[in-house]
């Protein structure tokens, strides 16, 4: 078989039509994804504002970034949005999927009953939770006063809005995590599940011997695409709060959304569109060191 | 065994709590949709609407030009399903089964865009279309006009392109037997032949999950329409949707019949593919 590696062997063994097959997908993604990273990094060192030629600025732009309120605030909220919304939705995902994995002719029901908030636009569900967080109308403040508690503002509270963002967003992608969850641990075989119980080991002995160490990469999957996700919450805050009470509720992509597009400092919003790829990498390079450590539970 | 069977209804009980806790602002997005403004601004909650009323549908559909706004929304969604689906499953397949000089380079250069929040190529990407050669009114150099903005063809051609699709469809392809390959080769079939004769049709599976997370991204989003369109003419059913959130006397129940109405779409979809789209998830590896 390593005879295959030998340069001019594999030549000759090349099938030249494959760069026809990839061509239309690698064409897009080259112009639209990977000459854009590019891009983007020229012009976060340009005056850039749509209207004349840009002008090479040097690290203005950056220097910039870090005495500008709003951008630290959005900083701090993507982080606390994140970390809050991830978490949650990741345990709440893998309690449904524990619960839900057992032959039932009512699953597809319950699954389904989960699953459906993720099919809905974040700007139904936006529209639905306004409603619900409406502080004349709204249901929530309808129960409240029905316990005899007094209403609250909710997303026009500076306190509250940004928790209330949260909850919506987590009870809308814990359908998510539930249904990968619920493939992961199909492909846990029954032996090892069989074996624990010879051993006389309880449920949560075997949780925590076999079903965490089984779903690692399970896990790691979510965790890193979660972080991206919610590193780019843009939906929900424009639509519900547009960054306020006070800035509160505002994140990078808002940010980025209100300088380079409302405001033309397509410069000034390309350097943020920097930090923001900058972020994502380092967060995700720091899962993928500490997070794949054990990856390779031997089993067999 | 009769322990087995209490502990099956509680568990039955349990799960039917819980669901219908998480269907709650769904149910209640239905029900408003059919009350009068004086029933939600009662104090007193019903969870049913007191007089069923399709009122509240047509006052929504007459805010604005809907027959429009679907139209968009179905044209850029099908044009994006069916040619991501083409293209992403194509070069699944020739990263899976063929060799070819710098087909490892290249693989893992495309997943990069599986690492980087898509935002962060929205602005380039927005000027790269606004500044298309030789498309509206712009000359060979890409200037003077407006490019692609405001056009079917800028919202969907970034859409088309997508590494998601193509790691998934290079995982399903890895899982075929090699021996089809062979059989193939034997009866003297070409790459595309075997391409088009044998994986397309045995990867209905995965066509249909990608094609449904497709439709449901497309559909859904808000940000790329936002950013691509400022015209009447070519707004999308999720930016008509923001129209209903006014600054004050905001009609709910006219609110949620349009919200109702954007989301049956999608609905439906799911409860028709999910058979295919949970065991798409499970066979293709994405764990």
């Amino acid at each position: 078989m390593n005879q295959k590696n030998i340069a001019g062997k594999r030549k000759s063994k090349s099938d030249k039509c494959a760069y026809a097959m990839i061509f239309p997908a690698y064409f897009t993604f080259t112009v639209f994804i990977l000459i854009p990273i590019f891009v983007v990094f020229y012009y976060s060192i340009t005056n850039f504002n749509m209207y004349s030629k840009p002008e090479l600025a040097g690290l203005k732009n950056y220097i910039n970034l870090f005495g500008d309120g709003d951008f630290i605030i959005s900083i701090k909220n993507t982080l606390f949005y994140t970390i809050l919304t991830l978490f949650p939705q990741l345990a709440l995902g893998l309690l449904v999927a524990i619960m839900l994995y057992r032959k039932s002719r009512l699953l597809p029901l319950f699954r389904t009953a989960f699953y459906i908030p993720n099919v809905m636009s974040m700007v139904c569900i936006s529209m639905v939770w306004l409603w619900i967080y409406d502080p004349t109308f709204g249901v929530l403040n309808l129960i409240l006063k029905f316990f005899g508690c007094a209403a609250e503002q909710w997303l026009q509270d500076t306190k509250m809005a940004m928790p209330c963002i949260i909850l919506m967003s987590i009870w809308k992608s814990c359908g998510y995590s539930m249904v990968i969850f619920l493939s992961g641990l199909t492909s846990i075989p029954d032996s090892l599940y069989e074996a624990a119980s010879l051993d006389g080991a309880g449920p949560i002995k075997k949780f925590y011997y076999i079903t965490w160490p089984m779903l690692r990469p399970t896990t790691f999957f979510l965790l890193v695409t979660g972080i991206v996700n919610s590193f780019s919450v843009f939906e929900q805050v424009n639509i519900m709060t547009g960054g306020g009470p006070l800035k509160t509720t505002t994140t990078i992509v808002h940010q980025i959304y209100r300088r380079g597009f409302l405001e033309f400092k397509m410069g000034y919003a390309s350097a943020m569109s920097v930090m923001l790829l900058a972020f994502s990498i380092l967060v995700t390079a720091f899962v993928f060191k500490y997070g794949s450590q054990g990856q390779d539970v031997d089993v067999s | 065994m009769k322990k087995k069977k209490w502990e099956h209804s509680i568990w039955i009980v349990g799960m039917t709590v819980a669901s219908l806790i998480m269907m709650i602002p769904i149910i209640m997005m239905f029900s408003t949709s059919f009350k009068t403004m004086e029933e939600i601004k009662s104090p007193v909650f019903h969870l049913l609407p007191e007089h069923f009323s399709l009122v509240n549908y047509q006052n929504a559909m007459s805010n604005g030009n809907w027959l429009i706004y679907f139209r968009n929304s179905i044209c850029i969604t099908g044009t994006a399903v069916v040619f991501s689906l083409l293209f992403n499953s194509i070069a699944g397949y020739a990263f899976a089964r063929l060799k070819f000089r710098g087909s490892r380079i290249m693989f893992i250069l495309l997943m990069v865009g599986l690492m980087m929040p898509p935002q962060v190529t929205m602005l380039p990407t927005f000027l790269i279309l606004a500044k298309f050669p030789l498309m509206g009114g712009n000359n060979l150099l890409g200037a003077g006009g407006t490019g692609l903005v405001n056009t079917c063809a800028g919202l969907v051609i970034p859409l088309i392109s997508g590494s998601y699709g193509v790691f998934m469809c290079k995982q399903f392809y890895e899982n075929f037997p090699r021996s089809l390959d062979e059989a193939a080769e034997i009866d003297g079939a070409g790459k595309w032949r075997t391409y088009f004769m044998i994986y397309l049709p045995n990867s209905k599976a995965i066509l249909a999950t990608l094609g449904l997370l497709k439709a449901v991204a497309v559909w859904n989003d808000y940000m790329w329409p936002l950013v691509m369109t400022n015209s009447e003419s070519m707004k999308t059913v999720q930016l008509a949707l923001t129209m209903f959130k006014t600054e004050s006397g905001v009609q709910w129940n006219q609110m949620m019949a349009a919200a109702v109405l954007a989301a049956l779409p999608m609905f439906v979809l799911f409860l028709c593919a999910q058979k295919y789209f949970i065991q798409g998830i499970v066979t293709s590896g994405l764990k």
